[in-house]
């Protein structure tokens, strides 16, 4: 498989621009930072409230926003224009994905600093969070090729946002219907987990499961997004 | 001369519906070859297939001498260019982002985008939006991305279809020229002149198969009804029968002086396409 830096960034620095111009898609990655901001005003000090915010970015700014563009893609043909370039699979993809990276990073940050969440040991979180990122856009690519329009996929991604973010709440009915135990290895609640462990003291053998769990989670995501692309590479 | 494309007994069915069935031709390097039919008769379907946008039920495709599965590969796909009904620009973008973004990457230097934007007379619009473009302008900025790396082979699907006649000549002179410089093209339409003006070879495809090919001069022999029509200096007008009765009727009316134009009943591409398939251009 053929890999150039240069059509990666080409397809991003294109994304870029087009995404700056479209308001309707843009104005949702700030709503993370006023929940962030009015949970930090709240005072409210807790990991699950802290993580609230960030699965709520990888939620609207991984997945809601990838699916978007993806979708956009799809419904205006372009997709099928960059398929038909000596654009390779990994290059189209990682080009895609690259500006919904970023920007989940950046707001990620600014959810954490805006809420006052100061990590007791950064690597560890850092590398959890770039690996749910990974796997949220992946999340967000997968339904982005599985919907047929733009206003297909806001639909369709709202049912997976509520089971990738909001599982945490499940959690306390885990004792009265046992089968909810499966609600413990979403890639959400592994990094709410990861990060109460990192938050007593755990280092990075601590959480290794938490971190193969969410790897695996992604890996999964990705083998289906790749699948379902060859197959919209062929009408 | 190497063929650019082959196509063997190639069929598509949709369920019940057979798009196109044992479809056979060639096409020869550096030949502009013509692909007509009306709408719906199976011409993008075709197009899909030799550009591997979607795969054949029955039968087999080559570009330059290797499976059309071979296009799955990137590098492959720089060898040729697509201009499709579906072709997608993006809207938010002006023409030159959207020509630049194709240039890196065909890894083509920016001076592409002003060559391309000549070749299809929209130099001066260059940083409108695509959104802001009539349909005849999207089209040309289509053409413009097909042409930007001067592939071997083009396929082109309707590409005048929204244009008009000053438009429609100038992307012809762009076609020709670059053909000249030995771009094979592949072009469909169900525009009878405009496969008349440009194309080398024809091929009349009805109802998913194909029911003709030739040169278009040799099908207009082939079909020429072997007659000419006399308008006579009383405005009336005859015909006669390119034979020697006919021969000697015309040359008793030139000695009486009574002669004032002469026109060869040569049927044009579309009254042989009628007769042929007994249907009618959509």
């Amino acid at each position: 498989m053929t890999f150039s830096w240069k059509r990666v960034n080409a397809i991003f620095q294109k994304d870029f621009k087009d995404f700056s111009r479209n308001l309707a898609v843009s104005i949702v990655v700030f709503l993370p930072l006023i929940l962030a901001a009015v949970y930090g005003r709240m005072g409210l000090d807790t990991i699950q409230a802290h993580f609230m915010n960030i699965n709520m970015t990888f939620a609207m700014v991984g997945t809601y926003v990838q699916c978007c563009l993806i979708a956009e893609e799809k419904e205006k043909n372009t997709l099928r224009g960059l398929m038909l370039s000596p654009a390779s699979t990994l290059e189209i993809l990682g080009g895609k994905s690259l500006l919904s990276f970023v920007l989940t990073i950046v707001i990620a940050f600014f959810c954490a600093y805006l809420s006052e969440y100061r990590p007791a040991n950064i690597a560890i979180i850092a590398t959890a969070i770039v690996i749910s990122s990974v796997f949220f856009i992946g999340l967000g690519t997968l339904l982005g090729l599985i919907a047929k329009s733009v206003m297909e996929s806001s639909v369709i991604v709202l049912p997976v946002i509520a089971v990738f973010t909001m599982g945490s709440f499940v959690t306390v009915w885990i004792e009265k219907y046992p089968v909810l135990q499966i609600v413990e290895y979403l890639p959400n609640i592994q990094l709410i987990d990861l990060a109460t462990k990192v938050e007593s003291g755990a280092g990075f053998g601590d959480v290794i499961s938490n971190l193969a769990i969410i790897l695996i989670w992604t890996v999964v995501v990705y083998i289906l997004t790749v699948v379902v692309y060859k197959k919209r590479m062929v009408d | 001369m190497e063929n650019a494309i082959e196509v063997k007994g190639l069929a598509k069915y949709y369920s019940n519906f057979k798009a196109i069935e044992d479809v056979q031709f060639e096409v020869k390097k550096g030949e502009i070859f013509g692909f007509l039919g009306p709408s719906g008769s199976g011409k993008t379907t075709t197009i899909k297939i030799l550009t591997g946008q979607l795969n054949a039920t029955e039968g087999e495709a080559f570009v330059f001498g290797e499976s059309v599965s071979v296009l799955k590969n990137p590098t492959a796909r720089k060898r040729f260019g697509v201009l499709t009904d579906n072709s997608g620009l993006y809207g938010r973008l002006s023409i030159i982002e959207n020509l630049q973004l194709y240039c890196k990457l065909y890894d083509l230097p920016n001076s592409k985008v002003d060559e391309a934007l000549d070749f299809v007379n929209l130099k001066e619009a260059g940083k409108k939006k695509i959104s802001t473009l009539s349909k005849g302008m999207t089209q040309r900025v289509n053409l413009a991305r097909a042409i930007l790396h001067e592939p071997e082979l083009l396929f082109l699907d309707e590409p005048t279809s929204a244009l008009d006649p000053v438009n429609t000549l100038h992307i012809y002179n762009g076609l020709r020229a670059l053909n000249n410089r030995g771009t094979t093209i592949f072009l469909t339409t169900h525009d009878m002149q405009e496969a008349d003006v440009l194309c080398n070879r024809v091929a009349f495809l009805h109802k998913g198969k194909i029911q003709l090919l030739d040169k278009p001069g040799e099908l207009k022999k082939q079909f020429a009804d072997g007659t000419v029509t006399v308008e006579l200096s009383n405005n009336e007008k005859i015909v006669l029968r390119k034979d020697s009765e006919g021969a000697e009727e015309m040359f008793q009316l030139m000695k009486e002086n009574r002669v004032q134009t002469v026109h060869s009943n040569e049927p044009t591409l579309g009254d042989i396409f009628v007769k042929v398939t007994g249907g009618e251009l959509v």
